[in-house]
């Protein structure tokens, strides 16, 4: 197993680097770019470009570009001011040494950027994925235990419901009912919060407030995968109860529960688990509608205003982290297979 | 079931230890408001507090809370001292220009009772500072007119003197306005460079307000300097300002009295939010957005106006029939409800406003003008050919592609598709096309459509910032301005006349310029190379109990912060 875990890092490691140069010619030679159009300014001053394309390190070749990416410019000449004369050494680590440069919108390191947004993605994304699992996991067994009954088919539709509403629509709507129209009949305050993490009065650390602004990102995010999940667990236990080891257990004379968690929910959850994995990054890209809905200080924002920006150093970051997340996340998948399942042997 | 539960034991802390870790932001939030503090919401953070380095206009909003340049400009375009004691002209002595080498040397005077958030006075060595960190030419910045500088002297601690070589006509507004701010040399690190250095984002306050917290993508605060040197300013003790990426939701936060100020408001907005009893609409005096028409006069796909014309556009007649085909009024009333301005030249801004007839909407006047430069429907498919046209080979089809930028949004979308239908019942094919505004700006090396020429009409808003038209005019229609990547004469323009008069309103004599800028907007008006056609509203909503907030075309909202007050 170790042997297999080891070969799989390499290659994704050598999967990532060819990912990086393709992800790097393609944000690149994508039309338009950060010097075309700035905030207000429809054009930028062309003395202002070439300061900026050298600033930016854009004044050089693309393969160029790309090495001092990835390796960094300390060993070599660079030319600072534009003078044609090399002024010694450049200061660039790479991406190899853990420096992903600066983002053009803020001259900030991208991973002091990343690093204020990703916790914040991964603790609404956690969250989101245990609420959809807790919820989803009881109505999938139901559903297939009691198969066609009122409840079952009311599930149904409203999976095929969940995963038919769009989240920017849902959580539009969610905002309004729960900010714009409900109010605290105590207070006269809105029910929930429209958005945020917490609430800007607030001082340290409060549990209440927290949940409070949880409920409608994570209502909206989750919706979806309670609806796709119950329908995976449904058939999936649907397919271990009608086997025949199912059979023999109830044979044996196990109580009914016994059979259900011990043989049935045990093997229908190792696919589940799988999917989950696979799932992963995609949990993460959907964040992008919850994030702009409610206001959540999240990556994908991040992601997204540096697409819109064209801000390279951040959206290359972004990429390379989500492309390497996503191998990992399938790597995990394998590996968690094989652990739930002893007849699964990678060798 | 052992094994199991050994596991989920394991998942259980790793996603208890995620949970915690993503609870750290919140663990420094500011405490509790005071009741006398307001709001602001805009959809993103801003990059720092520099707005010469991305210009987001978020930026500027921020800066004008924290900090103070040596002027800055209200809304009706009247420029008024900030650090400055008082404004340079020729009449006071400030302004001494020298005709000889057509040099100018500024006298600033400063004033002495400013003091940094710290207690330290500002000075002429922190402009001086500003100006050096500026040209660092390794990583500086750009500020417009920065190249006409020789020379920046100290004269006094409250004095300095600028050198420039040339006259140069923005120079109020240079180290001012909504961009360029002085910044403090005790405080910020040089070496960090203008563009990134740390005091652009945890600033030392010179203005009404300190930034006392920024959690990135949340929420900034500010609260009121005691070291603010206009007295009894300002009266709001606090400033939130909110990041709420999404339109609606700050439209609700106002009317739901959650936050006081929206800023840019657009139509669809100003209309909705009319009958809301607890939101007001400042509108700017002045607009400097203006709607316009840009013709490529090179053939589609070239530059050169004289080797390669435009087959259609190069003949007058047809940019003087598109411009009487469009019905500005009826945009303005269906799909900027009403808010847009009609603006025919480009000099509807004091001091310098010209007396251009407005033109008429005339469609039968427009098919006459295409009849008489050759472009007739003979064959019956609705769309003009050129027969006996002078521009273009007989039996060319009268068939254009009609550019817009996306970003904008479907007020604009709908104009561009109504003008097309317009035109197109005047027998004139236009291909509508969308584009992202990065694309349709870009260098020509960048793959930039107007850049590289190819494209035939197109439609966006542009305007100059600030009082001074000088430089924007330069970039648009001077001949030098027509060469790919230099300027953004894209309608690769050129007039002889014109092109002396620009040389002539590099001067102070405003009575001159004046003069001379109307002779422009007349050639202007003769040569249509763009066709002005109306403004977009510059507009903020407010809370009601918000006072004293006027929006402004040369200026972000907070221009006048200090004095708002709360009802």
């Amino acid at each position: 197993m170790t042997t297999y875990i080891l070969r799989r890092l390499i290659q994704t490691a050598g999967l990532l680097f060819f990912l990086s140069v393709l992800l790097f010619a393609l944000v690149n030679l994508a039309p338009g770019g950060p010097l075309s159009g700035q905030g207000q300014s429809r054009h930028i001053d062309p003395d202002k470009v070439e300061l900026l394309k050298r600033q930016f390190g854009l004044d050089k070749p693309l393969p160029t570009q790309y090495l001092i990416w990835l390796v960094g410019n300390d060993w070599m000449q660079v030319d600072r001011d534009g003078d044609g004369v090399m002024d010694g050494y450049g200061t660039r680590l790479g991406i190899l040494r853990g420096d992903f440069g600066f983002s053009f919108r803020t001259r900030q390191p991208v991973l002091t950027e990343i690093g204020q947004r990703l916790p914040n993605t991964i603790y609404l994304t956690v969250i989101t994925i245990l609420v959809a699992i807790l919820v989803a996991i009881p109505i999938g067994i139901i559903s297939a235990i009691r198969q066609y009954s009122a409840f079952d088919i009311s599930v149904t539709t409203f999976s095929f419901a969940g995963q038919a509403i769009p989240e920017f629509w849902l959580g539009l709507i969610l905002i309004l009912v729960f900010y714009a129209w409900l109010k605290n009949p105590f207070t006269g305050d809105p029910l929930l919060p429209s958005g945020g993490m917490t609430s800007i009065d607030v001082s340290g650390f409060d549990l209440g407030d927290r949940i409070v602004h949880l409920i409608l990102p994570v209502l909206t995010g989750a919706l979806g995968w309670i609806a796709w999940y119950s329908r995976f667990l449904r058939s999936s236990m649907l397919d271990v109860i009608h086997q025949d080891y199912i059979r023999t257990a109830r044979a044996k004379g196990l109580s009914n529960w016994s059979v259900l968690t011990k043989h049935g929910l045990r093997n229908a959850l190792i696919p589940l688990v799988t999917l989950l994995a696979l799932d992963l990054p995609y949990l993460f890209g959907g964040a992008i509608f919850v994030e702009t809905l409610f206001a959540w200080p999240g990556m994908a924002r991040l992601y997204y205003q540096a697409a819109l920006e064209r801000d390279y150093p951040v959206l290359m970051a972004v990429l390379i982290i989500g492309a390497a997340s996503i191998i990992l996340s399938n790597l995990l998948a394998d590996i968690l297979y094989a652990w739930l399942d002893p007849r699964i042997r990678y060798e | 079931m052992k094994r199991f539960s050994g596991k989920s034991l394991v998942v259980l802390v790793l996603l208890t230890a995620v949970l915690l870790s993503g609870c750290q932001p919140g663990a420094d939030a500011t405490p509790a408001a005071e009741s006398s503090g307001i709001v602001i919401v805009i959809p993103e953070d801003p990059p720092s507090f520099n707005p010469i380095v991305a210009d987001t206009g978020y930026d500027s909003l921020v800066m004008e809370l924290v900090m103070l340049g040596l002027s800055d400009i209200d809304a009706n375009g009247t420029v008024f001292p900030e650090l400055a004691a008082e404004l340079p002209t020729v009449e006071n002595g400030g302004v001494v220009v020298d005709e000889d080498t057509g040099s100018m040397t500024v006298t600033w005077k400063m004033r002495e009772d400013v003091q940094w958030a710290d207690g330290t006075p500002v000075t002429a060595d922190d402009v001086i500072f500003t100006y050096e960190s500026i040209v660092d030419p390794e990583m500086g910045g750009w500020i417009p007119g920065i190249d006409y500088i020789d020379s920046v002297e100290k004269t006094g601690d409250y004095s300095f003197t600028i050198n420039y070589a040339s006259i140069y006509t923005g120079y109020l507004t240079q180290f001012g306005g909504e961009q360029v701010v002085i910044w403090p040399a005790h405080y910020c690190d040089a070496s960090q460079g203008f563009a990134a250095w740390d005091c652009g984002r945890q600033p030392l306050s010179n203005g009404p307000y300190v930034l006392t917290e920024w959690v990135n993508g949340d929420h900034m605060t500010f609260t009121k300097n005691e070291k603010y040197f206009e007295e009894g300013k300002p009266s709001i003790e606090k400033i939130t300002v909110r990041i709420i990426p999404d339109t609606s939701v700050r439209k609700t936060m106002l009317i739901n009295g959650d936050a006081d100020l929206n800023m840019w408001a657009t139509e669809p907005m100003i209309a909705e939010l009319e009958g809301e009893p607890n939101v007001k609409v400042s509108q700017s005096p002045e607009n400097r957005w203006v709607v316009r028409v840009f013709f490529n006069l090179a053939a589609n796909g070239t530059t050169d106006p004289v080797a390669t014309p435009h087959p259609i556009l190069s003949d007058l007649r047809v940019r003087q029939a598109i411009r009487a085909a469009i019905d500005v009024d009826t945009i303005s009333k269906e799909f900027f409800l009403g808010y847009a301005k009609p603006a025919w030249t480009e000099f509807i801004r004091e001091p310098y406003v010209c007396d251009i007839p407005r033109p008429e909407f005339d469609p039968e006047a427009a098919a006459a003008l295409l009849d008489e430069a050759g472009w007739k429907d003979t064959d019956g498919d609705g769309v003009r050919e050129c027969r006996g046209c002078e521009t273009a080979e007989e039996g060319y089809v009268m068939e254009m592609d009609f550019h817009t930028y996306a970003e904008f949004g479907e007020p604009l979308e709908l104009t561009q598709q109504y003008i097309a239908e317009q035109l197109g019942k005047l027998g004139m094919k236009l291909n509508l096309k969308v584009v992202e505004g990065s694309i349709l700006w870009a260098a020509s090396t960048d793959g930039g459509i107007e850049q590289s020429g190819n494209f035939d009409i197109d439609i966006w808003d542009d305007g100059y910032a600030g009082v001074d038209p000088t430089d924007f005019i330069y970039q648009y229609y001077a001949v030098a301005s027509a060469e790919p990547d230099f300027g953004y004469n894209f309608m690769r323009w050129s007039n002889d006349e014109f092109e002396e008069l620009l040389g002539g309103v590099y001067t102070l004599d405003e009575t001159q310029r004046k003069q001379d800028f109307c002779k422009m907007a007349a050639i202007l008006e003769e040569e249509l190379p763009i066709l002005p056609l109306f403004t977009a509203v510059n507009a903020d909503a407010h809370s009601a109990r918000l006072q004293n907030v006027q929006s402004s075309a040369n200026d972000l909202v907070t221009w006048n912060a200090a004095d708002w007050t709360l009802k």
